[in-house]
């Protein structure tokens, strides 16, 4: 969704073309992050031509501010979407910053490699916005992230298994 | 107006913004380099987004006020105190991922 688009958007800026191809997923409910990236790609398209990229929808997992119980029911049900999407693009690198819908996706990713089926890399970004704490997805996801990177000291002193290089967005 | 897909052409001709705290507003604002006074919403209390004013605040990047004390904010407001912001680095970023994937 919108602010976190544009955060990860900025994070791919500088990849080079190792990181291809890009699939994307977004909640069904999304209108507005598919413009921006599609744009993203086209400029990219332009140096690199042989650039790739995909773009998934899966139902969102968790409205703000939704009760605690309905969230574990609608994160449940997201799994059961992500897990064939998760096992179809087998990815290396799984790169997410925040929004719900990246929960499914990641332990997806996650149970797939418990089953010995495909080992991916998840890196988590979080938000520039969270200085103090951590959002719900990144509560839950550093306990299964590889790499889980903050943009404030702050948050570094509180998690030290996170990874700080700043501000990067 | 109420509603606009983007505010980047009322940035650039801005002498002055005066926002929500909003991240994408205050970011956005001051990637364009113009001084920003942030109102808080006491009523709306919504402590994460409190948490990046905040922050911009006390690193001297931003005024920050609420919507009792905004008139007197304006009037005795000190811009030229105000840091300029530094854009953030996707390259390190990048230089992260390689040397975790040994792409360096």
């Amino acid at each position: 969704t919108g602010g976190h688009t544009t955060e990860i958007l900025r994070l791919l800026s500088c990849l080079s073309e190792s990181y291809s191809p890009r699939h994307y997923v977004l909640a069904d409910s999304d209108k507005m992050s598919e413009a921006k990236i599609r744009s993203f790609e086209q400029k990219r398209a332009e140096t690199f031509s042989e650039s790739q990229f995909s773009l998934d929808r899966i139902p969102r997992s968790r409205e703000v501010r939704q009760s605690w119980i309905s969230s574990v029911v609608t994160t449940l049900y997201s799994i059961l979407y992500s897990l064939p999407l998760t096992y179809k693009r087998k990815p290396d690198l799984i790169l997410c910053n925040g929004p719900g819908t990246c929960v499914p996706v990641c332990l997806s990713a996650f149970l797939l490699g418990l089953l010995r089926i495909k080992r991916t890399i998840i890196v988590y970004v979080e938000s520039i916005c969270r200085v103090e704490t951590l959002s719900l997805s990144g509560k839950i996801l550093y306990y299964f992230s590889d790499y889980f990177i903050v943009q404030w000291p702050d948050l570094k002193k509180k998690y030290p298994k996170s990874v700080y290089l700043g501000r990067i967005v | 107006f109420r509603f606009k897909d983007s505010l980047a052409e009322e940035l650039q001709s801005a002498d002055l913004v005066i926002s929500h705290a909003g991240a994408g507003s205050c970011l956005e604002t001051l990637e364009k380099g113009k001084p920003l006074i942030v109102v808080i919403n006491d009523k709306l209390m919504d402590n994460h987004q409190l948490e990046l004013a905040r922050q911009l605040h006390r690193d001297g990047y931003v005024l920050y006020c609420n919507c009792s004390t905004l008139v007197e904010t304006l009037q005795s407001m000190n811009l030229s105190a105000l840091k300029p912001f530094p854009p953030g680095q996707p390259e390190k970023f990048a230089s992260f991922l390689d040397k975790v994937f040994g792409l360096q």
